[in-house]
């Protein structure tokens, strides 16, 4: 029993997920009310009745007390969670048992986080964003909710059976050799080879990834980019898994799906996804064993590449091969810009089997520009709010005077044959005519409402140059079908020998078993590299028709995983209460975890203080929320212009093993990580 | 004596009762349904906006989950939330308080107002709003105050510092109320000096609620609240009237207690006889039990399980009494220190026999409630739980295994022999991974609909105070009234004075370490860490074990735990009858968080082990 909404203030459905059980819980409050012969009303309308008296109540409450709701527990232990961001309210249900509140949370932010890399900056106008969440045409919000109710049931997926997204971290294909090949072949001849194309359309190739199924393969990037941050790939490979689903019972395609896309002809797209209903009633029964994996669906990968959303929202569905536009930080020089436009390439090289292309797109200085103006507009307001006045608040930086010229500038580029540039030179002379003008009011509480005015319309020339396809058709957008093909051709002859290994590889890509000589008792670990956002751990397989574990299969392997699962979740929320190393008698287990720092020299530093969190804050990890990013900030403080790193390590042992052997197990874990080839794994 | 109190160590930001059939319809002013609203100087239009937002809520999520709503937070506080009879209680508190604990404050406080003035509903219709708004008010600042962080934690029973008591005061405080309760219409007692238990014949959570009524009385002027006794008496005496739910009821009447000696001898006795021949035992009792224990086991002074365990142990060690007394009813004490073989018992006994013997066996004193009872109760519990887990059916059992002869036994009594025996053999085999919740708790749910009106019989002499639940005919038999006050006067006056002069005691010896342990069976709490002041470095102790007992009661299965922040580690263990922290304060902690086996952290369990044996704390 689980749903997710979406309402803004006004109590209106922006959104919203409901696995079948929920779904049936409110169509039978409705079933008793409703006369004999009366229709069940649409279920939007319904799951918004019943969830509108809360909605305003947390509004009423926001503004008559200043405080909210963040969660409601049933004595059938029904969970609810609710997170305001903005003007709109996210609540989470769990009436299964199966998420307690902190992964209700988790959801919701991984939910947020996922908008933001949809819609960018559009987010930061709840206007806007009101308007792109819920379009008025139904059709079109139909296939948006659908596209956006799968993401979240891939990103419950990967969160309930991967233990990357469990810690939140990247995890690699331990192959040093063939990794070391895979970047000279994207760095020397297929990035190489993008970027000196003239079909490119002015887009440049920033970095290139190999993804077997949620593992990186190879990840490079080119000398101009700037780091992707670890929330942001981890929601990339969560997009990716998304458009191409690997299933983690079955390699081959099941049959009947072969059949349904066979009657496809070259005109139709990628294969729709069933509707929510049914596909959740799959869900739900076969729950425990994973099966609700979507099942692949291989096809002609030109045809596959048509499943975008994204920029179905303005358009009728696009064409093939057309690109999906992200919104990622970049760090640069001059400060960090968050939600900056990027074009996702992905390209499925066999089923499990993907190359990721991220390119940057010409016109990415108009969004750092707007991403400028909101900042300055922000602080405007925010000093104007505090009851700063005159040249108080106008005090730099942001120079106001600097602002205003370059705003001037930036619109005059625009031009003003659009709509939205038209508005914006509209509001702007208007808040220089208040602000600037002798017979305006000045910079004073007035102004306020014209610094947000500012800020929606710049969202909205945000929105129109980058989420709409604007433009006349024939000019080349991205790169084009042909370059793309050709990409596609290069990787898979690159890789064509590894295929097979690569997918089994994927599966055990280090096993306990090379550790049970060495680390008696052990029966499972995960190390983490905070730093770089990497993990690696032994595979837990724990479906029937996988490869085994040495865990084996069924019950056993089960009840591991579990443990394992909630072992995570436990110290989480130690850590979040400051506490960095956690030992754990549970049955017949013994668990312990550590989180540490070092030097880059490999010096371990000293213990330092982790800052206390309610139990409401956002939730520890590094997809939708860098906690561990806040966390080095907040430890490097104190060490003098060091790079520190950051580690954690999970050990799960046999709890007849004496404490001070498992400590000397975790010692050796936590030292230096070796494959039993000596490769270094972390 | 210093404590570590802290009036809002709760914190705990609004408490309101609503009663929504005043609020139906549309122009009804919510105001109406507002019965309680603590802070009461809130201002109306909050008070307002609180109870109509939060029922309203709480309707809605009750009605999406059809199943109402127990608890609530916002950002900055904590509700718990009780819906019954169209009354609406929230209790809030600061965030930083665990969920359940508050839960189980909103449960004690709804559960005494019943205690004391019987069913809500009824309540305000006999009585006005205001009268009544002054009784939740009193029971919430009883909850609130008094007590220290810890203690709040756990919900435990204030107890007096048994370290400090000589444990023949102890024992002479049980032996005060098994004499009372040999009156027929007593029920069950307990004795509090200062507003802390010294012995209590009743489960944990009535001793809770009667001590409520006493603490009043004890910093008020005498305030007799219900039909006070004759004024022979003297203001001593008072009682009021109270409500027991059904299973309390059962609970208590279904100890075993020889009425039949007690109604027997009371036509032969006056009262100064009664009164000489309590003191006589007294003294008697004394030498016996210094002579019958082991002489190599000191009797370890900081024990929390005094009650139960001394009456446990006076069954043991009083044996001489009877004999030596006028009364020569035929009594099983006396041959129970013997080795089971010396005497001819019936085949039915069997069971006290193993369990005696393990007893000397182990040899240590009293340590056998706490090494042996713990890893075991769990075993016996299934099976009460099997049998529904009603209190009938608890003590079905445990008079089986007593055996109808132990006929003076108080319920506590009882269980601790059934724990014992079960416990004896798990200490020899292995422990059961089971363990399901104590069964203790489970009496009292504020969904118990029928109350019986009881009387609660107060007898103070000045700091010391005899609490009785007694049957409500109990005031007009003056026989029984007689017979209980004056058996019970001279022991009363003589064990208030003694525990006078140790209160208040010397200062604690400082610790180079914390702990605090607790005995979930019983609710009482033992710690090194009252009496001094609120300081830093006790701080972080507290909070771990909040933290710690939050996880140890959302994971059945989870044993120990170790947790260290930067500057503090602390370790945990528990069993099913038990909870223990312990920290090493001092010292340089600086570690670099990666795993070390010379880590101190790692030591603590070893640590507590040695350490807290010399306050009766027995770790595995």
């Amino acid at each position: 029993m689980k749903c997710l909404l979406i309402a803004s203030e006004s109590a209106e459905v922006l959104f919203h997920w409901t696995d079948p059980a929920f779904l049936q819980n409110i169509q039978e409050k409705y079933e008793v009310t409703q006369e004999e012969g009366q229709r069940l009303p649409a279920f939007e309308d319904s799951i918004s009745t019943l969830f509108a008296p809360m909605i305003i109540s947390c509004t009423t409450l926001v503004d008559r007390l200043g405080d909210s709701y963040t969660s409601f527990t049933t004595e059938n232990n029904h969970i609810y969670v609710l997170h305001q961001f903005e003007e709109c309210l996210y609540i989470a249900v769990n009436g299964d048992g199966e998420e307690g509140e902190d992964d209700l949370r988790r959801k919701i932010y991984v939910m947020k986080k996922m908008i933001e890399v949809l819609f960018g900056m559009v987010t930061l106008s709840s206007n806007l964003l009101r308007k792109e969440l819920r379009p008025q045409d139904t059709q079109q919000r139909a296939r948006l909710w659908k596209h956006l109710q799968s993401l979240l049931e891939t990103y419950s997926q990967l969160r309930e059976n991967d233990q990357s997204f469990l810690v939140e971290a990247v995890e690699r294909l331990i192959h040093p050799a063939l990794c070391e090949q895979c970047i000279e072949f994207l760095e020397r001849r297929l990035v190489q080879h993008l970027n000196s194309s003239a079909e490119r359309a002015g887009e440049e190739v920033l970095h290139a990834f190999v993804l077997v199924h949620t593992k990186l393969l190879v990840f490079y990037s080119t000398r101009s980019a700037s780091k992707l941050t670890t929330s942001d790939l981890l929601t990339l490979i969560i997009l990716a898994q998304n458009m191409y689903p690997s299933n983690i019972d079955t390699d081959d395609p099941v049959p009947e799906d072969i059949e349904n896309t066979s009657s496809s002809g070259p005109e139709s797209f990628y294969t729709p996804e069933p509707s929510p209903t049914n596909r959740d009633s799959s869900s739900s029964a076969d729950k425990p064993l994973r099966g609700s994996t979507p099942v692949f669906e291989f096809m002609d990968p030109d045809i596959q590449m048509a499943e975008d959303s994204l920029q179905t929202l303005e358009v009728p569905p696009p064409g093939p091969l057309t690109p999906r536009r992200v919104f990622l930080e970049v760090s640069s020089k001059d400060g960090l810009y968050p939600m900056m436009p990027h074009s996702m390439y992905c390209l499925p090289l066999w089923p499990g089997i993907t190359l990721v292309l991220l390119t940057k797109i010409p016109t990415t200085a108009v969004a750092m520009s707007v991403y400028k103006f909101l900042e300055a507009f922000s602080t405007l307001e925010k000093r104007l709010r505090e009851g700063q006045e005159g040249s108080a608040a106008t005090r730099g930086p942001p120079n106001i005077q600097d602002v205003r010229s370059k705003l001037d500038k930036f619109i005059k580029v625009l031009g003003p044959s659009e709509v939205q540039s038209a508005q914006l030179q509209n509001v702007w002379t208007e808040f220089k005519n208040r602000a600037f003008a002798r017979g305006g009011s000045g910079f004073n509480k007035n102004l306020i409402p014209w610094c947000k005015n500012m800020k929606t319309q710049l969202c909205g020339i945000y929105r129109q140059c980058f989420l709409i396809d604007s433009g006349p058709a024939d000019i080349p957008r991205c790169l084009s079908p042909g370059l793309q093909e050709r990409a596609q051709t290069m990787a898979q002859e690159k890789l064509m020998d590894w295929k097979d290994f690569l997918l089994v590889k994927s599966k055990r890509n280090i096993t306990m078993v090379s550790y049970l000589e060495d680390f008696p008792g052990l029966i499972h670990f995960i190390r983490v590299d905070r730093s770089t956002g990497q993990m690696i751990a032994p595979s837990l397989c724990t479906t029937e028709r996988g490869p085994a574990s040495e865990l084996g299969k069924g019950p056993v392997a089960q009840f591991i995983k579990s443990k394992v699962w909630s072992l995570v979740s436990t110290t989480r929320h130690f850590l979040r209460k400051g506490y960095s190393t956690v030992t754990l008698r549970d049955g017949d287990f013994y668990f312990c975890y550590f989180l540490w720092f070092e030097s880059e020299t490999g010096y371990k530093l000293e213990a330092g203080d982790i800052p206390v969190l309610p139990d409401d804050s956002a939730p520890i990890g590094m997809l939708a929320w860098d906690y561990y990013w806040k966390l080095l900030r907040y430890y490097s403080k104190n060490q003098q212009g060091e790079m520190v790193k950051c580690y954690e390590l999970l050990t799960v042992h046999l709890g007849v093993i004496p404490t001070d052997i498992i400590l000397q197990h975790c010692r050796q874990l936590a030292s230096k990580l070796w494959e039993p080839s000596r490769n270094p794994l972390l | 004596m210093a404590e570590l109190m802290s009036p809002d160590s709760r914190r705990c930001t609004y408490f309101f009762l609503y009663d929504e059939s005043k609020v139906r319809g549309e122009g009804d002013p919510t105001r109406e349904g507002i019965c309680y609203f603590y802070p009461e100087e809130t201002p109306v239009d909050k008070q307002e906006l609180l109870c109509g937002q939060l029922a309203g809520v709480v309707q809605c999520v009750s009605e999406l989950s059809s199943s109402p709503v127990c608890s609530l937070r916002l950002h900055r506080n904590t509700f718990a939330i009780r819906m019954r009879d169209n009354f609406f209680w929230a209790l809030g508190c600061s965030v930083e308080v665990p969920t359940i604990s508050i839960c189980e404050l909103l449960d004690q406080l709804i559960n005494l107002f019943c205690f004391y003035n019987g069913s809500v509903r009824q309540s305000y219709q006999l009585n006005s709003r205001e009268s009544l708004a002054a009784r939740w008010a009193q029971y919430l600042s009883h909850l609130r105050s008094g007590s220290s962080e810890l203690q709040h934690i756990f919900s435990c029973l204030r107890t007096i510092d048994s370290a400090k008591v000589d444990p023949l005061l102890l024992l002479k405080a049980a032996l005060i109320l098994q004499t009372c309760q040999r009156c027929p219409p007593v029920l069950a007692g307990c004795i509090l000096f200062r507003g802390r238990v010294v012995s209590t014949q009743m489960s944990p959570k009535l001793t809770m609620k009667v001590m409520v009524h006493e603490s009043e009385t004890y910093t008020k002027a005498q305030r007799p609240n219900g039909p006070s006794t004759s004024s022979s008496f003297g203001s001593t005496v008072s009682s009021t009237a109270v409500f027991l739910t059904m299973s309390e009821l059962q609970y208590l009447q279904s100890v075993p207690v020889d009425k039949d000696f007690s109604s027997h001898s009371t036509p032969h006795n006056d009262a100064s006889p009664k009164k000489t021949r309590l003191s006589r035992t007294l003294s008697d009792m004394a030498f016996t039990v210094s002579d019958s224990f082991d002489p190599n086991s000191s009797w370890p002074p900081q024990k929390v399980s005094f009650s139960s365990c001394l009456s446990e142990s006076d069954n043991l060690m009083f044996s001489p009494v009877p004999s030596q007394t006028t009364i020569a009813t035929p009594h099983p004490p006396p041959q129970r220190l013997k080795p089971p073989s010396s005497n001819g018992k019936r085949s039915d006994e069997a069971e006290e026999e193993s369990h005696y013997y393990s007893f000397h066996s182990e040899g240590g004193g009293d340590s056998w409630i706490h090494s042996e009872g713990d890893g075991s109760v769990f075993e016996e519990n299934s099976h009460i739980s099997g049998d529904g887990g009603d209190g009938d059916a608890a003590c079905d059992r445990v008079f089986r295994f007593r055996g109808v002869e132990s006929g003076n036994e108080e319920s506590h009594d009882a269980h601790m022999v059934v724990r014992d025996r079960v416990g004896s053999e798990g200490a020899q085999g292995h422990k059961p991974e089971q363990e399901p919740p104590p069964h203790s708790g489970a009496f009292d749910g504020p969904e118990e609909s029928t109350l019986i009106p009881m009387t609660l019989y107060l007898h103070r002499v000045k700091g010391l105070v005899l609490a009785l639940l007694v049957e409500p005919h109990f005031l007009s038999d003056t026989a029984s009234t007689e017979e209980v006050y004056y058996s019970s006067l001279a022991s009363l006056n003589g064990l208030e004075a003694h525990l006078r002069a140790i209160f208040p005691g010397a200062p604690d010896s400082p610790d180079f370490y914390i702990f605090a342990h607790f005995d979930c069976i019983q609710s009482t709490l033992t710690t090194n860490l009252s009496g001094r002041p609120r300081g830093a470095p006790e701080h972080p102790f507290v909070r771990a074990t909040s933290l710690l007992h939050l996880h140890f009661c959302n994971t059945e299965t989870l044993q120990e735990a170790i947790i260290r922040s930067a500057s503090s580690a602390v370790y945990g263990t528990r069993s099913v009858a038990q909870e223990t922290y312990f920290q090493v304060h001092g010292g340089s902690l600086r570690n670099s968080g990666i795993p070390y086996y010379q880590d101190s952290a790692f030591s603590l369990p070893t640590k507590a082990r040695h350490k807290l044996l010399k306050h009766g704390v027995h770790l595995f």
